[in-house]
């Protein structure tokens, strides 16, 4: 035969998979849930939560709702989809084709952070049209910019659990587990201070409390959250986004490495 | 390129242990050694048949000589490099076809299948439509290309894993079981597609439990039973191995032992295996020498009404189930 083709592309793996995560996407209607109806519903519920809750009452809802919605866009996002590849039995022919993993998770994250940012816009406009008037927001520009950085802080969470779901079958098992502890943990709804003390250390392992955490600081006059301030909450989530991502590269290799170990590859 | 002449497979001594948690806690450990050892060359530009029935642990070996699972002991290379330490040299040139109802995206189409995996090979852009469309056109699902794998047939689905097999154009090709299930048709057209891809030099390596398949399709042929190699030779020469290349079959209702007896002492005789047919008895006589036909079986079975003798080729399913039977003792 020809010369065989060698390697691969980072860029057009990665794009592969956004592309096919977008078919499939189109493919399967039961995603219209997650994607575009939740954001409604959670805009609603969010709203007459917080109604009458102080002046700034529509940005909390907008803030709690989107990250509801946001959340399990990433976070759920690109762990199911892996599950889904051993529930196909495409993890098998994906392993061994010469991509790493990896790739086709952070492909996978970019469609859950386009769709994630379009639940968040759902959210608002919701929320808006509840109200009958937009928030009043000191920064409509750096709110719009620290919203879709939370996201990306999100994102980094999703590769890492995206690798457990490589490792093993019962990865949906140890996510629902953990789901729970992560939504309240991170202050997605509620800011962490209100939270009991001991929680704190645990909810600043992840990237998203501290970039939501920023997000309030600025979009809430009067906001009082973690005692650092606006500016440290910027470097912990810039800091602990960036180890995510580094522990997601390590962890990958490693994982990929043990499932041909073990052999559980097929099991589903 | 280091590897360009040497075997196309090598392995010594591979084994492989699974070990299988059960129970509260992961209390009870269930180890299975599916592979014992096994020692194979396999040599470059034809196709090799690995031959064995379930259980065995082709699916075990094809898996680690693709590199989707590591030996826990031994040593395999292919092309020339360890499948452990330099599977990211070895991925883009093997080619691996697990086949069946999974491992496919069901929900979009054919085509769309075939781009994923072409983009995770590496293939140039430019060149992915027409390559997609000529390895479409070979295994003759052009006209289904656009149409959800959802909608196609379970030989349809065993076409597109083909085609994603040799997409990439692998230097060596692994097909496990790959006419399993499929209806007679489609098998056929399947090993006629496998038979085509040897002419582009390709090294094929195909597992089956089917002896014809083995024996219409392998030049060489290894026979792997409970994890272990027990015959290793082309057709020809493994039909020698278990006694000779001639093979008459004799039925009636009923054989005495002394018949049988008599049988065994026929000149060239090498085994005769009694087994029940339906109402009535078959004698498998496996003969050396030209010395002992139909007519010197029909002479020693005299009073059978119904006697019926007959010679046949000894095919490749007498030989496996002679070794696979004889491993099982
Ligand atoms: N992932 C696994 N975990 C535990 N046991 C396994 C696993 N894969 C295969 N086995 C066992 O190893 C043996 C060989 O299996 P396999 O290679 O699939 O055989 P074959 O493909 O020849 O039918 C069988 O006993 C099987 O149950
Ligand atoms: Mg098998």
């Amino acid at each position: 035969m020809a010369t065989a083709a060698v390697g691969y592309s980072r860029w057009r793996s990665t794009a592969a998979s956004l592309r096919l995560s977008v078919l499939m996407f189109l493919a399967d209607p039961q995603w219209l849930i997650p994607s575009m109806i939740a954001p409604v519903i959670f805009g609603l519920v969010a709203f007459e939560l917080f109604r009458g809750a102080g002046p700034y009452f529509l940005t909390y809802a907008i803030l709690g709702a989107g990250m509801m919605s946001m959340w399990g866009q990433t976070l759920y996002g690109s762990g199911w989809a892996t599950g889904q590849d051993r529930e196909f039995g495409t993890l098998e022919p994906t392993l061994q084709s010469p991509t790493p993993y990896l790739y086709i998770v952070l492909g996978r994250v970019v469609w859950n952070v386009v769709s994630g940012l379009i639940g968040g816009g759902i959210v608002y406009v919701v929320v808006v049209l509840a109200a009958g008037g937009p928030p009043s927001l000191p920064n409509p520009l750096a709110f719009a910019i620290l919203f879709v950085f939370v996201m990306l802080s999100l994102a980094a969470v999703g590769v890492v659990f995206a690798a457990f779901y490589v490792y093993t079958r019962y990865a949906g098992f140890i996510q629902n587990i953990g789901e729970f502890a992560f939504y309240v943990g991170t202050g997605c709804m509620f800011p962490v201070v209100l939270l009991p003390f001991w929680t704190n250390p645990i909810a600043l392992v992840f990237p998203p409390t501290w970039a939501l955490d920023a997000l309030r600081y600025n979009s809430i006059p009067g906001y009082v959250g973690f005692s650092w301030g606006f500016e440290w909450d910027l470097v912990g989530a810039v800091v602990t986004t960036a180890v995510y991502l580094a522990i997601a590269g390590t962890v990958f290799h490693r994982v990929e490495r043990h499932v041909l170990e073990v052999g559980n590859l097929a099991d589903f | 390129m280091l590897a360009r002449d040497g075997p196309a497979i090598e392995t010594r001594g591979v084994t492989r242990r699974f070990e299988s948690r059960k129970g509260f806690l992961f209390r009870d450990i269930t180890r299975t050694d599916a592979l014992q050892g096994v020692d194979l060359t396999v040599e470059r530009g034809s196709i090799f048949g690995l031959l064995g029935p379930n259980g065995a642990g082709k699916t075990t070996l094809t898996k680690i000589l693709s590199t989707l699972l590591l030996p826990t002991g031994g040593e395999a290379r292919v092309l020339g490099h360890d499948v452990s330490r330099d599977a990211d040299w070895l991925r883009p040139r093997i080619g691996l076809v697990l086949g069946g109802e999974r491992g496919l995206y069901n929900r979009v189409s054919g085509r769309d299948n075939l781009r994923y995996f072409a983009d995770l090979y590496g293939i140039p852009p430019v060149e992915r439509e027409a390559r997609i469309r000529t390895v479409l056109e070979r295994v003759d699902l052009s006209t289904a290309a656009d149409r959800r794998v959802e909608e196609y047939s379970r030989g349809m689905k065993q076409k597109l894993h083909l085609a994603r097999g040799i997409l990439h154009r692998p230097e060596i090709l692994f097909l496990d079981e790959p006419t399993i299930g499929l209806d007679p048709k489609s098998a056929r057209e399947t090993r006629k597609l496998i038979r085509s891809l040897v002419v582009d030099g390709v090294t094929i390596f195909l597992t089956t439990h089917y002896m014809f398949e083995a024996e219409e399709l392998c030049p060489q042929l290894a026979i792997l039973s409970k994890g272990r190699i027990v015959a290793r030779d082309s057709v020809d020469n493994l039909r020698q191995l278990v006694g000779g290349d001639r093979t008459l079959e004799a039925e009636a209702y009923g054989f005495e032992d002394r018949e049988l007896a008599t049988l065994r002492h026929l000149p060239g005789v090498s085994k005769v295996v009694e087994e029940e047919y339906g109402p009535a008895t078959r004698l498998t006589i496996r003969v050396r020498t030209e010395e002992t036909g139909v007519d010197e079986v029909r002479r020693v079975l005299p009073g059978h009404d119904e006697l019926s003798v007959r010679e046949r080729r000894t095919s490749l399913e007498d030989v496996y189930l002679d070794l696979v039977e004889e491993e099982a003792r």
